[in-house]
């Protein structure tokens, strides 16, 4: 018996316990996440599915997008058997060529699609066929019940359901954020032994600003505006002017976003803010705020247009038809050039740049929109001799229809600038908002008095001698300006003769606005000027969007009650 | 009748939380399993019935008297190494993995080397109690030398590696407990030299060293079991995935009910899972050795420290091999891993320590020995014998 031995001894096995403990603390607490990311990595193989993409309500909760449930067939080369008998009568269940079903089937591997969201019934029959080594996995495909309406806002999504246009494409975090996968779990040797989609998995909602009922208003208004005038396109805006929700917003052509390949990207262009054009007259939003403002002029200097052009750096400005001495106020009621183009002299290249500034051209309006342009305007020192003229009268620049509406709203709402946007709130799958878009961002351009007296000027174009007074509209007073703009003949780089883009943008009612509208008609044949293409188009859609949103009309109150004789 | 309560309570825990992840590491039917026709409850069913048997034979070796046991040490060692030599006997011996290392024992099989371990420790302390036993004679130390190497033979030839070196390991500790000199030791080491060098470098045991120096070369291959035991470790974290909810067991982790348990444990239950594990065994080993410390007699002295010892090395082997600190050795862990001849032989040995823990035949053979050393002093006083 050797004590001394023996304490050794116990001392090394408790020690070796304690070395134990200490590789276990290395290889559980400090190697942990290495080596559970690891263990995950063998354990699970993700395959990408595709995701249950959010639905798209519009301001009212009408669906605008959602999801089919269909079933997708796959092999899993490794375990099928499958005999010429079996690949015919497969290939007569799902309508393909067998040599195109055969070549779907790798010889290797565990998996490979064989064909993709097939609907229920057909998905049963091929479960009767018993065949050993295919099997379904549920997808979503991507459904817009409303079909054409409103597609250049929804835009669409590919096979994959990946998103390639519109709401889809700008809010694509957001609609498929939970995201959709299907977890295998693997043994050593790679067998699946289970797998699992996370069906559950559900993007984010998305409630537009759209109003479902004007949209339809304003896009089948359009159309047959397009088809009476056999123009080219037609594209319209309708928002609030105080808060920027665009309720309505169309382009014709537009396309079926269920089947966005069909059409050519002439109808999948959304021109309403992705092409700019020279605007013409309702341009001279910016010399005639920038008179009022800089107090250059008051509503009644005079200037004399009687000659019926002006030259401006060498070159002559005409007016469509003559007029005599105009006011102020009579120069845009009537949209001389020629007294515009006096105004914009009158206040110099730098004013008439800033005020173009303050009204946002030239910059986008940060619509949540892919592919909008910002447009054009040079600034003053590249200005030629003839540039004071040409852009006091909407020539040489270039804008996009969204941002002629948002300059009009700002007469509409006291001279603020809003921020367009077609989207009010992302609700979480079970309903709670996530992100609201209804705090309004607004900047000042002008000031309200201006606002208001341009407001005044406004009233009178829509009136008995203005240019727009086609779009008056019965029991509401409407504010706006026309617009006839020369188009650029890219062949001759002159302007065309023949093609024109007529535009009318005002709001209505007056006094109290409820919806600011811009009609621009591209190209219209027969007829060019805004006060006769676009004008009328607007007083439609006016009229029609006023009843449905129960506006009262003014001279005629009763007809908002319902009178009970007894 | 004062058996150590305690070390019965913690060897029950011990065999009930074995047999816990035994049924979780056997209830899910892997493709492994499932080509066996194996069900949820074959594995644990039979742990069960060979835990009942356990309990007799540690009962037996309770109520063994420990001068029985004495005496028998020899004819144990003789025993079983006929049952070792059986292994080669075709129709008895069972091989599996290119290795004869079972003998059919109906209706499982039975491992003759665990046996050898206890019947080694009974053994060497019968030897080392001997009077004529001295710490500088180099004949006391060659002759268990010898009866040690004879059993290697055996074991090199079924091959069982792991049993050689628990076997020497058990062996040269319980001399360097008897206070030999460390010469002796020594010597043996660098004769020895030459053997270990041609064992280790076998294709197969270098294959095995080479993957334990660098397991994540290749996780595919020799690493694969290593690197799939710190997988599972590693992803238990402090708190484990969870009991009954290891990936790992799915045919990723080897053995997972027997050699790899320990791993299992750490992912299912964690760090604070395996913590527990591991003071467990530890308390059981100071236990054996308070009883070892508390005995007069060397016999029991030796015995009681031998078969802490025994329980103890197997363990610590096992944990390092789970986590790396050494090659991997299949060696199961006592009382946890499924496996009859491991449990029978390890709860025999908790059997004869509570038997010590009693302290009355100790007390009894203390007495005898006693009146044995009076008795030679007084010849040698008369015949003048001195030594």
């Amino acid at each position: 018996m050797n004590k001394k031995r023996a304490i050794i001894l116990n001392t090394v096995i408790i020690f070796s316990f304690f070395a134990v403990f200490l590789r276990l603390t290395d290889l559980m607490i400090l190697n942990h996440k290495r080596l559970s990311e690891r263990a995950r990595v063998q354990h699970i193989k993700v395959e990408d599915i595709q995701v249950r993409r959010g639905i798209i309500f519009d301001r009212r909760g009408r669906e605008m997008a959602v999801n089919l449930e269909l079933e997708s067939l796959y092999c899993d080369p490794e375990s099928l058997i499958i005999d010429d008998v079996g690949i015919k009568k497969l290939s007569m269940t799902i309508g393909r060529k067998a040599e195109v079903i055969l070549s779907k089937m790798p010889q290797e591997g565990r998996f490979a699609w064989i064909e993709r969201k097939l609907d229920s019934d057909v998905a049963g029959k091929v479960r009767r066929l018993d065949i050993k080594g295919l099997g379904f996995l549920p997808e979503a495909k991507r459904f817009y019940p409303k079909g054409q309406l409103a597609s250049h806002i929804l835009g669409f999504v590919g096979v994959d359901n990946q998103a390639l246009e519109g709401i889809e494409l700008e809010y694509d975090e957001y609609l498929k954020t939970t995201g959709g996968k299907i977890l295998f779990f693997r043994d050593a040797s790679g067998k699946v032994l289970s797998s699992g989609v996370d069906i559950e998995a559900k993007g984010n909602n998305i409630v537009l600003t759209i109003d479902e009922g004007l949209q339809y208003l304003v896009e089948s208004e359009l159309e047959k505006a397009m088809l009476k005038w056999r123009a080219s396109a037609a594209s319209a805006i309708m928002m609030d002017p105080f808060t920027g929700e665009i309720l309505a917003f169309a382009n014709i052509p537009a396309y079926d976003p269920n089947n966005p390949m069909r059409v050519s990207g002439f109808e999948r262009r959304n021109r309403a803010i992705t092409d700019c054009y020279e605007p013409g007259s309702i341009f001279k939003i910016i010399v005639g705020t920038a008179a009022l403002e800089e107090k250059i002029v008051d509503l009644n200097t005079k200037f004399d247009c009687s000659r019926g052009g002006i030259e401006v750096g060498g070159k002559v400005i005409h007016d469509a038809h003559r007029h005599g001495v105009l006011t102020f106020k009579e120069v845009i009621q009537k949209s001389s050039n020629v007294g515009s183009a006096m105004i914009g002299m009158k206040l110099g290249k730098e004013r008439v740049y800033k005020y173009a500034k303050l009204f946002g051209f030239g910059e986008k309006t940060e619509i949540d929109l892919p592919g909008e342009v910002s447009g054009w305007i040079h600034p003053p020192e590249k200005w030629s001799g003839t540039s004071i003229g040409a852009i006091s009268i909407g020539q040489e620049v270039a804008v996009t229809p969204l941002q002629m509406l948002r300059a009009y709203s700002a007469i509409a709402n006291g001279g603020f600038l809003v921020k367009p946007h077609v989207v009010s709130e992302i609700r979480l799958p079970e309903g709670q908002v996530l992100v609201s878009f209804r705090g309004h961002e607004k900047k000042r351009a002008i000031s309200t008095e201006t606002a208001e007296t341009f407001k005044d000027i406004l009233k009178t174009v829509a009136e008995e001698g203005g240019t727009g007074h086609s779009a008056s509209v019965k029991g509401n007073q409407v504010a706006g300006k026309t617009g006839t703009a020369q188009v650029i003949d890219p062949k001759t780089g002159r302007y065309s003769k023949e093609k024109y883009v007529s535009s009318f943008v005002g709001f209505v009612p007056a006094d109290n606005p409820k919806m600011a509208l811009m009609i621009v008609i591209y190209e219209p044949k027969g007829q060019i000027y805004g006060g006769v293409v676009a004008a009328p188009v607007f007083k439609e859609i006016a009229n029609q969007a006023l009843s449905y949103l129960n506006v009262p009309r003014e001279d005629n109150p009763n007809k908002n009650f319902i009178l009970v004789s007894r | 009748m004062k058996y150590d309560k305690w070390m019965l309570f913690v060897t029950i825990l011990l065999i009930g939380f074995g047999a816990l992840m035994i049924y979780s590491s056997t209830s899910v039917i892997t493709p492994v399993l499932a080509k066996k026709n194996v069900t949820e409850f074959y594995y644990f069913k039979r742990h069960i019935f060979t835990m009942l048997i356990g309990f007799g034979i540690m009962f037996f070796a309770y109520r063994l008297k420990l001068s029985t046991i004495k005496k028998m040490a020899v004819p144990l060692l003789i025993f079983s190494f006929v049952l070792l030599i059986l292994v080669f006997v075709p129709g008895i011996g069972v091989s599996a993995n290119n290795a004869r290392r079972w003998i059919r024992l109906w209706p499982s099989t039975f491992q003759p080397s665990e046996l050898v371990k206890l019947s080694m420790v009974i053994f060497l302390a019968k030897y080392m109690s001997m009077l004529g036993y001295r710490t500088d004679s180099l004949v006391s130390f060659i002759k268990p030398v010898l009866v040690m190497a004879v059993f290697q033979v055996v074991f090199l030839k079924q091959p069982d590696f792991g049993s050689v070196i628990s076997l020497t390991l058990l062996t040269f500790i319980m001399l360097f407990l008897s206070g030999i000199r460390l010469r002796y030791l020594a010597y043996l080491l660098v004769l020895a030299l030459p053997v270990i060098y041609k064992l280790i470098m076998e294709p197969y045991r270098l294959k095995r060293v080479m993957a334990f120096l660098d397991p994540w070369k290749d996780p595919q291959g020799s690493g694969f079991q290593l690197v799939q035991s710190f997988i599972a470790l590693g992803s238990g974290g402090l708190t484990g995935v969870g009991l009954g909810k290891s990936r790992q067991k799915l045919a990723f982790l080897p053995e997972s009910h027997t050699d790899f348990i320990f791993s299992l444990i750490g992912e299912e239950l964690g760090f604070i899972g395996v913590l527990v594990v591991i003071t467990l065994f530890l308390f059981l080993f100071i236990k054996g050795i308070s009883i070892a410390n508390r005995s007069r007699d060397r016999f029991v002295y030796y015995l009681a420290f031998g078969l802490s010892l025994m329980i103890s090395l197997q363990t610590l082997i096992n944990f390092a091999v789970a986590t790396g600190m050494v090659p991997t050795k299949g060696l199961p862990l006592p009382f946890i891993s499924y496996g009859g001849s491991s449990l029978f032989v390890n709860m025999a040995a908790i059997g004869i320590l509570l038997n010590i823990s009693r302290g009355e035949e100790n007390r009894k053979i203390a007495d005898i020995n006693q009146e044995l050393i009076v008795r030679r002093k007084a010849r040698r006083i008369i015949y003048g014998i001195r030594n």
